[in-house]
């Protein structure tokens, strides 16, 4: 299997203060990954580091680098990550555009594709698809849809971007338990599809028992990586992040 | 018969209200900045017109004023809108890519604005300019009611540009960019959105159109002086809030509700009363509705 993404040896600021001293980790074609750890462990800055939003919610990259398909990334605007090198991030709390339409929400994703009508369309039949809900409601303003709706979005916006490789930070939140399974079970067939993974949840049971790996994030630190398996088999990772 | 002529007036001066005013909106819906140069924006368009038709009218070629009319209107509006990109990528771009508080971009902008009147005064003098005649006039006379071709070209070109910018707004690709950007400027690079293109877009629309309010404005009242934007500039500012700033429509109806309620006290009292009366009346519907009206609490703008 191939790296897609690796992150290296990487620190980062928030002003004055170090959030991420030195983290490494990578995620591989195909792969599902996830970055667990406590509130406050770094994990949304690491996908913050990588996207690089404007400011002032973009860290600032002192030292390492991350790398996609073989190339530094952080030299890259951040939307050139997205019509570019096909990667896609739902951020924490979706962000979706709640004064646009459904429909707008998706379509603006595909504002920077150039593959083509027929292609984007295809996408569009996929999105409505995966999640009829959102065909039902396309023509309504996106901030009255319901939180497990606005997840549904900001999932199938990133599809419309066309992205084979997506970062989701916390999609669980808010959730009923019974809408998270489904968000799960979607995310377990488009991986299956082909798109590569890098998850990042509090839940740490539920986002190991769904990835293939996981590292574990505390105080800006990777404390312990491995396979699903081993993680929740680790007595010192059951103990801290499982609940016992 | 009376009240027709004054509806027209009201009608012209609410004309360039509305065109200055969709300056201030457009950039305020998608950067929640009060451009506060974008008078001085309008200033400036005024004089880069005088220049161009001077110029064009002074060559040797014995060009008709219809013609050089023609020519000086986009070279006009391509101009003002180049001052306004300049301001954006010098002045207010590094603020916001330090994550500056709005207040100082705000403040930023106020100084552009002086830094404009100040550096036209520097450079051309106090002394004022006389617009050269580009439009043969033509007066229709109805009964008492008297109409000139310019009065039905501003008052055109007013409702033509509200129309051209709402289409873009509301149904183009780039306008969804612009609504998008207006809700969460954070999530457009998500979408692939080079953010500052269509900031830059957004100057490119306003300033355009603060050009073409200049040299309708310099053919109605001929006469230029570095100030003039000021003044024309905070009304038609005011009647962008009291429509609802943001909102395209807001600044539409706000220009041309200022100019009715302007001509509407002149017709009736001193006309040293107007502006105390016209502006007490805006700020008794802001009393009223706070939020303009169209605007809606917070959620939607543009």
């Amino acid at each position: 299997m191939n790296t897609l993404l690796e992150v290296k040896n990487l620190k980062v600021r928030y002003g004055n203060i170090e959030a991420l001293h030195g983290i490494s980790f990578d995620v591989k074609e195909g792969e599902i990954v996830t970055l667990i750890g406590a509130n406050g462990a770094g994990k949304s800055t690491t996908l913050l580091s990588i996207c690089r939003l404007p400011p002032p919610e973009a860290p600032r990259v002192i030292e390492g680098d991350i790398l996609y398909k073989g190339q530094s990334i952080l030299g890259l605007p951040p939307h050139k990550l997205v019509s570019d090198l096909n990667m896609a991030l739902v951020p924490e709390g979706r962000r979706i555009f709640g004064n646009l339409t459904v429909e707008e929400n998706l379509k603006i994703a595909t504002y920077a594709r150039k593959d083509g009508h027929e292609a984007i369309n295809r996408d569009y039949d996929r999105v409505f698809g995966l999640f009829p809900r959102l065909a039902e409601r396309r023509k309504q303003r996106s901030e009255s849809l319901s939180g497990g709706e606005q997840q549904m979005l900001a999932l199938g916006r990133a599809l419309m971007s066309k992205c084979d490789f997506i970062m989701l930070d916390e999609p669980s939140m808010g959730l009923a338990p019974l809408l998270m399974y489904d968000m799960f079970r979607t995310l377990k067939q488009l991986n299956q599809e082909g798109l590569t993974i890098l998850l990042i949840e509090q839940n740490a049971n539920l986002a190991l028992r769904f990835a293939h790996r996981g590292y574990v994030l505390d105080t800006g630190e990777i404390v312990a990586h491995g396979s699903s398996e081993q993680l929740l088999a680790d007595p010192e990772v059951k103990k801290a992040y499982l609940g016992g | 018969m009376e009240i027709f002529q004054h509806i027209l007036n009201a009608l012209q001066f609410g004309s360039f209200y509305a065109l200055i005013a969709l300056g201030y909106t457009l950039v305020y819906g998608v950067l929640r900045l009060i451009n506060f140069a974008h008078g001085d924006i309008f200033m400036v368009g005024a004089y880069i017109a005088y220049f161009v038709a001077v110029a064009l009218l002074g060559m040797d070629t014995g060009m008709s004023p219809g013609l050089a009319l023609a020519i000086t209107v986009p070279v006009t509006m391509v101009l003002t809108a180049l001052v306004g990109v300049t301001l954006e990528r010098t002045m207010y771009r590094p603020l916001r890519r330090k994550g500056a508080d709005r207040l100082y971009v705000v403040i930023t902008a106020l100084m552009a604005g002086l830094i404009l009147e100040n550096g036209n005064l520097a450079l051309l003098g106090a002394s004022r300019k006389r617009f050269p005649d580009l439009l043969e006039k033509s007066i229709w006379t109805f009964g008492s009611v008297s109409v000139t071709n310019l009065k039905v070209i501003v008052i055109v070109a007013a409702i033509a540009v509200f129309l051209l910018l709402q289409f873009i707004v509301t149904r183009t690709k780039i306008g969804m960019a612009m609504r998008g950007i207006s809700y969460d400027k954070f999530a457009i690079p998500l979408m692939g959105i080079p953010l500052d293109t269509i900031i830059v877009f957004t100057f490119i629309l306003g300033s355009g159109m603060a050009g073409l309010a200049g040299i309708l404005f310099a053919m109605s009242y001929p006469i230029l002086e570095p100030y003039m934007g000021a003044l024309i500039g905070w009304k038609a500012f005011i009647a962008a809030v009291v429509g609802g700033i943001g909102d395209i429509r807001g600044a539409i109806v706000g220009g041309f509700l200022l100019g009715f309620i302007e001509i509407g006290v002149v017709a009736v009292f001193p006309s040293t009363l107007r502006d105390l009366f016209a502006f007490s009346i805006l700020l008794v519907i802001l009393w009223l509705k706070p939020t303009g009206l169209f605007g809606v609490a917070k959620t939607t703008k543009i």
